[in-house]
C-alpha cells in the first residue's frame, strides 16, 4: 500500500510520526508532516494504518496499489 | 436535529440551549452535558453572553474549526475592522482588552507569526531542551524528595513549564516567580475576588518585566522568542510593542496554565489508579506517548475557543451569518462516542485517538511539542522517584469552573522519602542560567541543532 500526507491539511500535530516513525518524517522548522517513500513496506501497514485513524486533522490517506483511494 | 436539508440558523435559534460553560454545574455535570447536546444538537444555539453557537459534536467542530476561510479569530480591539470579539466568550471588557496575540489574528498576519516561532517549537527545537528540563525536574523533586510530601501543583508542574517558557523566551530563568502566580491566577480568580487587586498588581509587574526585556534585547540581542519576535518580519515591518506583549502574554499564558492542568490531572488519575500507574510505569516505552494523549484527550486542558463567522456560509447543515458567534468545544468533540469508544473511560492504549486537545486546523496550539514534552518528563520522574505517591483528596483543589482552563490549584501527595540527588533548585537554576547563556541553548533550531549538554 501507499500513503500521502496532504500539506494543506497537515498542521504539524505530529501524532503520525508517533504511531510510525519511520514512515513519516516532521520537518524540523514546523513539525509538519511528510513521507520519504509513499510505499509502505508490508511490516510497517499496521503503524501506518493507526497513524491515518489518529490524525486530527485527517491529513494522511491510504492509497492501494491500484490506485484507488480507500 | 438532523432534518431534511439545511437547517437555517433562524430555526436553530427557535430552540435555544441553556448553555454557560462558566458555571460551576457545567464542569460538576460536564459528562451529562456534552452526552445531551451531542445527542441532541450538536451545533447549538444559546442566548448566553449575547449569545452564541456552540458546536459539541466532533464531527461539527472538526469540520467548522477547518472552515478558516468563513471563521475568523480577530480580536479588533481598536475598532479598525469589523469589530469582532477574539475567541473569549464572553469577550473581557473593552476598559481591559488588548490583543491576544496571534491567536486573535487572522492569516496572513497570523501566518507571520507563526512562521517566525516555528523553528524555536517543533518538535526537533523542543527535544533540544530535555536535558535542561530534566535538571529542573530533578532539582523540584529533591526540594520535596526528603520530606516524603509534595504538591505537585505547587512544587512540580508549576514551576518546570514556567522555568523553560523562560529559557526559551530568552529571559532569567529564576524570574520564573515573577510569572508564575499571575500566569496561573488570572485564570483561575474570579473578576469579583477580594483577591483580585494583588492579581492585577502581579499582572503588572509581569507586563513591565516583558517590556523592559522587549527594550533590553532590541538594544542588546540574546538568543530566544522575544529575539525573534522583536525582529520579526511581519509582512514588511517589525511588530509595534503592543502587539508584542500580546504575543509574548499569550506564550506566557498558553504554555504555564494549560501544561500544570495536565500534569496535575494525570497525577490525580493515576494516583486514584494505582495498577495502571504500576502498567505505565513498567511499559513506559510502549504506553507513554499513547497515554500522553489520552490524557489530553480526556482532561483537555483548554476545552474551546471562540470564534466569529466572517460571512454567511452553511457547514455539516446549518446556515450561519456573518458576524455571529461561535464556541467550539474541544473538550465535548473529544467525549464523541461516534469517534471514541467509550469516551468517558481513560484508556492509556487507546488507538485512532485523534483528539482536539491542541485545537484543530490552522490555530493548533504551536507549544503542543512543549507540553508534551514537559508533561513527559515530569511524569517520568515521578513515576521513578516517587512510585507510591498517593494524592490528598482532602486537600486537592480543582479550578471551580472550566469555561476557560480545566486547571488545578493544589494537588497534595504523599509517598515514601527517598534520598536528594543533587542541589536544590534555586542553585539549580544557577548553573543552568550559564547552560542557556554559554552554548546559547534558545537559538532557533535553524541555527543550532545540538541538544544542550549538562555536566553532572
Amino acid at each position: 500500500m501507499k500513503v500521502r500526507v496532504d500539506p494543506d491539511r497537515c498542521q504539524g500535530h505530529t501524532l503520525c510520526a508517533m504511531r510510525a516513525p519511520e514512515v513519516f518524517e516532521l520537518s524540523e522548522i514546523d513539525g509538519h508532516a511528510s513521507v520519504a517513500d509513499e510505499e509502505v513496506p508490508a511490516d510497517q501497514e499496521d503503524q501506518v494504518n493507526e497513524a491515518v485513524m489518529s490524525c486530527p486533522e485527517r491529513a494522511i490517506a491510504i492509497v492501494s496499489t491500484a490506485g484507488a483511494r480507500s | 436535529m438532523s432534518g431534511d436539508g439545511a437547517m437555517s440558523g433562524d430555526d436553530r435559534k427557535r430552540a435555544p440551549i441553556r448553555f454557560d460553560r462558566h458555571t460551576p454545574e457545567y464542569r460538576e455535570q460536564f459528562e451529562a452535558v456534552t452526552q445531551e447536546l451531542q445527542g441532541k444538537c450538536p451545533i447549538a444555539w444559546s442566548e448566553t453572553y449575547d449569545g452564541h453557537w456552540v458546536a459539541s459534536g466532533h464531527h461539527e467542530v472538526f469540520e467548522i474549526a477547518r472552515s478558516a476561510d468563513v471563521l475568523s479569530n480577530d480580536h479588533d480591539v481598536k475598532g479598525e475592522r469589523r469589530g469582532y470579539e477574539g475567541i473569549s466568550i464572553p469577550a473581557p471588557p473593552r476598559a481591559k482588552s488588548s490583543r491576544g496575540g496571534f491567536l486573535e489574528m487572522d492569516p496572513p498576519e497570523q501566518r507571520y507569526y507563526r512562521q517566525t516561532l516555528n523553528p524555536y517549537l517543533s518538535p526537533a527545537a523542543v527535544n533540544r531542551w530535555i536535558p535542561l528540563v530534566d535538571e529542573v525536574v530533578r532539582a523540584s523533586i529533591d526540594e520535596r524528595i526528603e520530606e516524603g510530601r509534595i504538591d505537585f501543583v505547587d512544587d512540580l508542574a508549576n514551576i518546570v513549564p514556567a522555568v523553560l517558557t523562560m529559557a526559551m523566551m530568552g529571559i532569567q530563568l529564576k524570574k520564573w516567580t515573577v510569572y508564575n502566580e499571575p500566569a496561573h491566577a488570572s485564570v483561575y480568580t474570579p473578576p469579583n475576588s477580594p483577591d483580585q487587586a494583588r492579581i492585577t498588581e502581579m499582572q503588572r509587574a509581569m507586563g513591565r518585566d516583558l517590556y523592559t526585556s522587549i527594550v533590553e534585547i532590541r538594544a542588546n540581542p540574546r538568543p530566544g522568542l522575544v529575539d525573534a519576535l522583536v525582529r520579526a518580519d511581519i509582512n514588511g515591518s517589525t511588530p509595534p510593542d503592543d502587539e508584542l506583549l500580546g504575543v509574548l502574554a499569550l506564550l506566557i499564558g498558553g504554555g504555564f496554565d494549560t501544561t500544570t492542568a495536565l500534569t496535575a490531572h494525570a497525577l490525580e488519575w493515576l494516583s486514584e489508579n494505582p495498577r495502571q500507574r504500576e502498567r505505565l510505569s513498567r511499559e513506559r516505552g510502549a504506553l507513554l506517548d499513547s497515554a500522553t494523549e489520552e490524557f489530553l484527550r480526556y482532561f483537555a486542558p483548554a476545552p474551546g475557543d471562540g470564534r466569529t463567522f466572517s460571512a454567511d456560509c452553511e457547514i455539516v447543515g446549518t446556515r450561519f451569518k456573518e458576524g455571529e458567534r461561535l464556541w467550539l468545544s474541544w473538550a465535548m468533540a473529544n467525549r464523541d462516542p461516534s469517534v471514541f469508544p467509550e469516551p468517558n473511560t481513560v484508556d492509556l492504549e487507546r488507538k485512532g485517538n485523534r483528539h482536539s486537545s491542541f485545537g484543530l486546523g490552522i490555530h493548533r496550539c504551536i507549544g503542543s511539542n512543549v507540553a508534551r514534552m514537559v508533561f513527559k518528563r515530569m511524569v517520568t520522574q515521578v513515576l521513578d522517584r516517587m512510585a507510591d505517591f498517593v494524592c490528598d483528596p482532602e486537600g486537592a483543589e480543582h479550578y471551580e469552573t472550566i469555561g476557560v482552563i480545566q486547571g488545578m490549584r493544589h494537588l497534595p501527595a504523599t509517598f515514601t522519602p527517598g534520598p536528594r540527588l543533587g542541589a536544590g533548585l534555586d542553585e539549580t537554576l544557577d548553573a543552568l542560567q550559564k547552560v542557556c547563556d554559554e552554548q546559547r541553548l534558545a537559538e532557533p533550531v535553524t541555527v543550532r541543532r545540538a541538544v544542550a549538554k549538562i555536566d553532572h
